[in-house]
């Protein structure tokens, strides 16, 4: 009788076996890269909007204070999206003519809101408060990322749960000086390791154990 | 459950049961009962056909390969924001803003505060500095934000059942009204209203009135104070409104009395009278309360000696007090009441001049005017007891006249504006037989009620919330109403209508407002600035009406001899009395269903009202608990679910108003039975005869009163008043294990610590504490059959514990949330570290972390944990979406959920502090839902390691207490044990198992 497989099925047996083998260790790996991808968590996607605003020259560029627009960041949880009425503070007497400006113009014409695509979400159980964050030595760009270079605003780290905690764990690694908080371009200056405690202790900020406790951001 | 009464009885009598009770299943103990306790949620085993094997497997293997894909997605589907166009002055994106206004109980205000956020109401709070309601708020109140956002409510005009408009309704009646007018100056017209208490809606009447002087006026107050009134006018010539100076009263009887129980007067009235009691207190001496009446309520639970007794025992044992006060003396007539009037008689006696005699809204006219004359003869009228003009406006006449009307097709034009006549007016008017004769109906609801589905007009009426208005409080008080959103529908308010119907131009309700406040003459700067200032205080300053002088009171008219008892037949012949339901009021706030899930304060019942009868009823006519019986007067029959309740007077049987409605999809629609129809107009709290009998058939109640039974010892504990050596023992129990973290020697023993501290005797058990938690907490209703199963979610709860024996038992009110203990048994149950402590002593829940295993709920011995059986949050209407507290996570299924000491408002106090010089939270900036809610101001919050707190001292009071302390919990809630006359002490704390 013939012989039903060639001596080489031995080879494909072990080499198909060991590639689903692969396959199977590679799913997690795969998925692992997917969540963390740019396509799911969206960091520096830039979404479209009805007017494409540019942060890099109205704030880099114009050197308009953040605070101009986002007028609540140091009084309430959120910073504040500015009205319409605040564009055309401007926009009423330079640009008055520009296309790109028309839904501007419309929205205060027709007393229609801007609808803006949100860049930065976070789940329904987590309570996030900017006020006590730019209060006490964080600035802007350890969560927005380097906005004034940004010419589309896109989303700059996933906000997921690590990335809150690494600094609400280490909080001496973030802090800076009252006066760099807006800086948009801050980094940890070399003596940081010397400068963060000084600043957590001038800050108040109760260090790693507290702020890492549920009820610090859960409710 | 069915019990042997005489056994009960017999087994309270030999004390071998417990000392203090919850419900007759717990003194039978029944083995029923105990394995109703052990399944902790009482149907955890009664769920759906249970699949087999197989199909188990199958459902396994698909949840595991299906279980990845919940884990991908945007964690919330809201992705665009949408800033003003224009922001609105003082309006900041997400910040709370509170408006100044009123919450109406039967046309009466309380003051009220308004939260909204992002231009939404949110959450009703007290108005601190209305002289009324000095910052409480009763259930109606926290749950009214509910109603404004009800999916329910009626949104455009309607004509002949078709959409319409209000220009057309316009069109449509200023013909109508100016033929009416021409021809005899309005002969035909009758408007209905509620009772009236607002000063400019009364003058926009009367102004209708000039102008249509044959027009008539009519009031629908089926919980109306009418006997008040009459009362007053028997005794003192005129009508009157009573009220009372408990701060000056040795002694408080109340014969009939009402006055902590749910309506216009609780919210002051309660707080009145907790004021006296602590101010006596200090004093160390007891403000004594003695209740005598039909139906236990409210006022009965808080009383030291309580009697039931029905309305012919009443009124013989007010005729003899009254001989006692006179000098005479009082036919003896043995039995518990005769003891009763003894004490009461020689308290009264005793503080001649400082006794106070109250009656309630719901007791017969001769009665209220006998307690007249009883204040008179004591001394007490004019110093315990005053008496002020009446606040509602009185010269509408009653419904009665307008059916009769009716019924001679006097009525042309028929005009309801927020009033359901058809459903509450009193079964033998025969209201909806003469409706139909009338041409032409208009009714204005917040709903289609059952009067809509007979008229030709129905108009859609804006919420309080949303309308200007004002209302005047019990003590006259003149409070406004201001918008506090936009209508959500095409609603306007009753003097907008008004407006439409009569004059040239239609005015809105802020026109209406200015047109009746402004002075003639008024710049309109001085008027704006005055306008601002009232809408901040949120009340007209010194508009409360001032007492006025009573002469000697008139002599009773010669008693007529009580009728001849009919023959007894088969049936058995009862007494009859009505009482407002406590939570759902009339009926017309039926379609709350927050108010539907509150348990009843005594009963305990949800979703649908009781027919009370008295043990001893219950027993000759073999009664059991939820059997339905018929009652029948004069042809009119209605029928119910028994309930027997302790503390009820023999041969009076309790109905309850406000269920029965026939609402066809609308949430109220067939819960319960109406009571409506037995009721008589002339006398409509009392039918002194009526029919009993059984049907047959059964349909038990849903009641929590067996739910979240603690077991243990001395739950509920008494201390004589004066008493400074601690009710329960300070040491510290013997352990083998180190401090908890928070607890003193801990390593978190130098931070805030947050407790609560609840008082016991200042507890009335109203239920505004658990409306407002619900109202702050995002907490969802579960549904009558879902109550049933135990699956309700409240965070808090009031257990109820009756005394002594079935008949006249003591009643006692205990709040009970979270403990929030230092060593918390649950947070060693959960294998997933989704209930931890944080340093200040929260014990806190993490919605994310949880998988429902329900291992902390077991491990409990307080019962306040709340599981999330179905998704209860998931299928809420959009519209009602909206009242959502944004500070609170809605909880999805599978979740288990809890008081958090409202983590939230803590948080913002902490946040404020941090964003600016870290100073310490001051005490009182933590205010919790249930503490700002509290008519009667029996919850005190705060951190009990700040020596300077009013928690800190509540805490060191001798009568703290924590429950169940024996159990080394360490709780943060504790409470103050309820206060006792120095003599009864001793024999009322007995120790013995506590159910």
């Amino acid at each position: 009788m013939r012989q039903l497989f060639a001596p080489g099925a031995d080879a494909l047996l072990r080499l198909a076996l060991l590639t689903a083998a692969a396959c199977l260790a590679g799913i997690p790996v795969v998925g692992a890269g997917l969540v963390r991808s740019s396509y799911v968590t969206g960091v520096g996607v830039a979404p479209d909007q009805p007017v494409p605003f540019s942060h890099k020259h109205h704030s880099g560029e114009l050197k308009i204070d953040c605070r101009y627009c986002h007028t609540t960041v140091e009084t309430q949880a959120t910073a504040g999206i500015p009205p319409t009425e605040t564009c055309m503070t401007c926009h009423s007497q330079i640009w008055s003519g520009s296309e790109m400006l028309e839904p501007v113009r419309a929205s205060y014409a027709k007393d229609q809101p801007l609808v803006w695509n949100r860049l930065n979400k976070l789940p329904g159980y987590v309570y996030y408060n900017h006020s006590v964050h730019v209060t006490n030595g964080i600035g802007c760009s350890t969560c927005h990322g380097s906005v004034t270079d940004m010419q589309l605003t896109y989303r700059a780290n996933a906000f997921e749960m690590s990335f809150c905690l690494d600094c609400h764990r280490n909080p001496e690694k973030y802090v800076r000086p009252k006066d760099q908080i807006l800086n948009m371009t801050w980094s940890p200056p070399a003596n940081q390791a010397t400068l963060g405690p000084e600043l957590v202790a001038q800050y108040h900020i109760r260090g790693g154990e507290r702020l890492t406790e549920c009820g610090i951001c859960h409710r | 459950m069915t019990h042997d009464i005489g056994a009960l009885r017999a087994r309270l009598a030999a004390g071998d049961g417990p000392a203090f009770w919850r419900s007759l299943d717990a003194v039978a103990d029944s083995p029923e009962f105990r394995t109703f306790l052990d399944t902790e949620y009482p149907a955890a085993a009664r769920l759906a056909a249970a699949p087999d094997r197989r199909g188990f497997l199958k459902l396994m293997a698909a949840s595991f390969a299906m279980s990845g894909l919940a884990a991908c997605g945007q964690p919330d589907g809201r992705s665009q924001e949408i800033p003003y166009v224009r922001q609105p002055e003082r309006v900041v994106p997400g910040a709370p803003l509170a408006y100044a206004s009123a919450a109406l109980v039967d046309g009466f205000a309380n003051g009220i505060t308004v939260t909204t956020r992002n231009g939404r109401p949110l959450k009703i709070e007290g108005n601190a500095e209305h002289p009324w309601s000095r910052g409480g708020t009763d259930v109606f109140a926290q749950a009214s934000v509910l109603g404004l956002y009800d999916p329910f409510r009626l949104q455009t005009p309607q004509h002949l059942g078709r959409p319409s408009s209000w220009p057309a309704f316009r069109a449509a009646m200023t013909g109508r009204f100016a033929a009416l007018k021409a021809v005899a100056g309005g002969r035909g017209l009758h408007l209905v209203t509620g009772p009236v208490t607002s000063p400019s809606l009364a003058a926009q009447i009367a102004a209708m009135r000039r102008d249509f002087p044959a027009m008539r006026w009519h009031v629908s107050a089926p919980t109306g104070r009418d006997a008040l009134y009459e009362g007053a006018r028997r005794a003192l010539g005129r009508p009157l409104e009573t009220r009372w100076r408990f701060d000056r009263a040795r002694v408080v009887v109340s014969l009939d009395g009402d006055v902590l129980d749910p309506g216009p007067g609780q919210v002051g009235q309660a707080r009145d009278w907790v004021e006296a009691r602590r101010k006596a207190a200090a004093e160390g001496r007891l403000l004594a309360l003695h209740h005598a009446g039909p139906s236990p309520n409210l006022t009965s639970a808080k009383a030291e000696s309580p009697l039931a007794i029905g309305s012919d025992g009443l009124s013989a044992l007010v005729r003899d007090l009254l001989a006692e006060a006179g000098g005479g003396t009082a036919a003896d007539r043995g039995g518990p009441a005769a003891a009763w009037r003894a004490r009461a008689f020689a308290a009264l006696d005793a503080a001649r001049g400082s006794g106070l005699v109250l009656a309630g809204a719901q007791a017969v006219p001769d009665l209220l005017a006998q307690v007249h004359r009883l204040n008179a003869a004591l001394g007490n009228t004019g110093r315990t007891v005053f008496h002020t003009a009446p606040v509602p406006v009185l010269d509408a006449e009653p419904l009665d006249a307008l059916a009769e009307a009716m019924r001679r097709g006097e009525v042309q034009l028929l005009v309801m504006l927020d009033v359901n006549p058809v459903y509450e007016a009193p079964g033998d008017l025969g209201f909806l037989e003469a409706l139909a004769r009338v041409p032409l109906k208009v009714h204005a609801g917040l709903y289609q009620d059952e009067t809509a589905f007979h008229c030709d007009w129905n108009l859609p009426l804006a919420h309080p919330l949303e309308a200007w208005g004002d209302a005047r409080s019990l003590d006259g008080t003149v409070t406004p109403i201001q918008p506090t959103i936009r209508p959500l529908y095409d609603g306007r308010s009753v003097p907008e209508i008004l407006s439409i119907l009569t004059d040239a131009e239609a005015k809105d309700g802020a026109a209406l407002f200015d047109a009746h406040w402004r002075s003639p003459g008024e710049a309109d700067a001085a008027w704006t600035a005055r306008r601002e200032a009232v809408l901040q205080a949120g009340f007209f300053a010194d508009t409360a009406l001032a007492p006025e002088t009573v002469g000697a009171p008139l002599p009773a008219a010669a008693a007529s001899a009580p009728p001849a008892p009919s023959p007894a037949g088969p049936a058995r012949r009862v007494e009859v009395v009505f009482r407002p339901d406590a939570t759902v009021w009339d009926g017309s706030l039926a379609n709350l269903a927050w108010l539907q899930e509150l348990p009843k304060p005594l009963t305990k019942v949800v979703w649908g009202n009781v027919i009370a009868v008295s043990p001893g009823l219950a027993e000759r006519e073999e009664l059991r608990q939820g059997d339905v019986v018929t009652l029948e007067a004069e042809g009119r029959r209605i029928e119910g679910p028994v309930w027997i309740q302790p503390g009820q007077a023999e041969d009076a049987v309790t109905v309850f108003l406000g269920y029965g409605r026939r609402v066809p999809e609308q949430l109220a629609d067939g819960l319960g039975y109406d009571a409506y129809p037995l009721r008589r107009s002339a006398s409509p709290w009392r039918l002194a005869e009526a029919t009993l009998a059984k049907t047959g058939r059964k349909a038990p109640p849903v009641t929590t009163q067996n739910h979240g039974t603690m077991e243990g010892h001395d739950l509920v504990r008494v201390q004589a008043v004066g008493a400074v050596t601690p009710v329960a023992s300070r040491e510290a129990l013997p352990s083998l294990y180190p401090p908890a973290p928070t607890s003193p020697g801990g390593r978190y023993d130098r931070e805030r610590a947050w407790g609560m501290v609840i008082d016991l005797d200042a507890c009335i058990g109203c239920n505004a504490c658990v409306t407002a938690c619900q109202s702050e907490n995002n907490i969802p209703v579960v549904g009558k059959e879902e109550v049933a199963l135990g699956r309700w979610l409240h965070w808090l709860r009031i257990d109820r514990y009756y005394e002594g024996g079935l008949e006249d038992p003591k009643t006692h009110f205990m709040p009970v949330p979270c403990m929030h203990c230092e060593q918390a048994p649950c947070e060693v149950g959960c294998p997933v570290e989704a209930t931890v402590h944080d340093r200040e002593g929260l014990n806190l829940m993490v919605y994310n972390r949880c998988v429902g295993t329900r291992a902390c709920s077991s491990y409990c011995p307080y019962k306040v944990r709340r599981f999330n059986y179905l998704d209860y949050s998931g299928d809420t209407a959009p519209v009602q979406q909206q009242q959502r507290n944004p500070e609170v996570t809605v909880r999805a299924r599978g979740v288990m959920e809890k008081c958090t000491y409202c983590v939230q408002r803590i948080a913002a106090a902490r946040i404020d502090s941090t964003r600016g010089d870290h100073a310490p939270i001051p005490d009182g900036a933590v205010v919790t839902a249930c503490q700002g809610a509290c008519p009667t101001r029996a919850i005190t919050f705060g951190d009990l390691r700040d020596s300077g707190s009013r928690v800190a001292a509540a805490a060191a009071d001798p009568r703290n207490y924590g429950l169940l302390a024996e159990l080394n919990t360490k709780p943060r809630t504790t409470y103050l044990a309820r206060l006792v006359e120095a003599a009864s002490a001793t024999g009322a704390a007995k120790p013995g198992g506590a159910l």
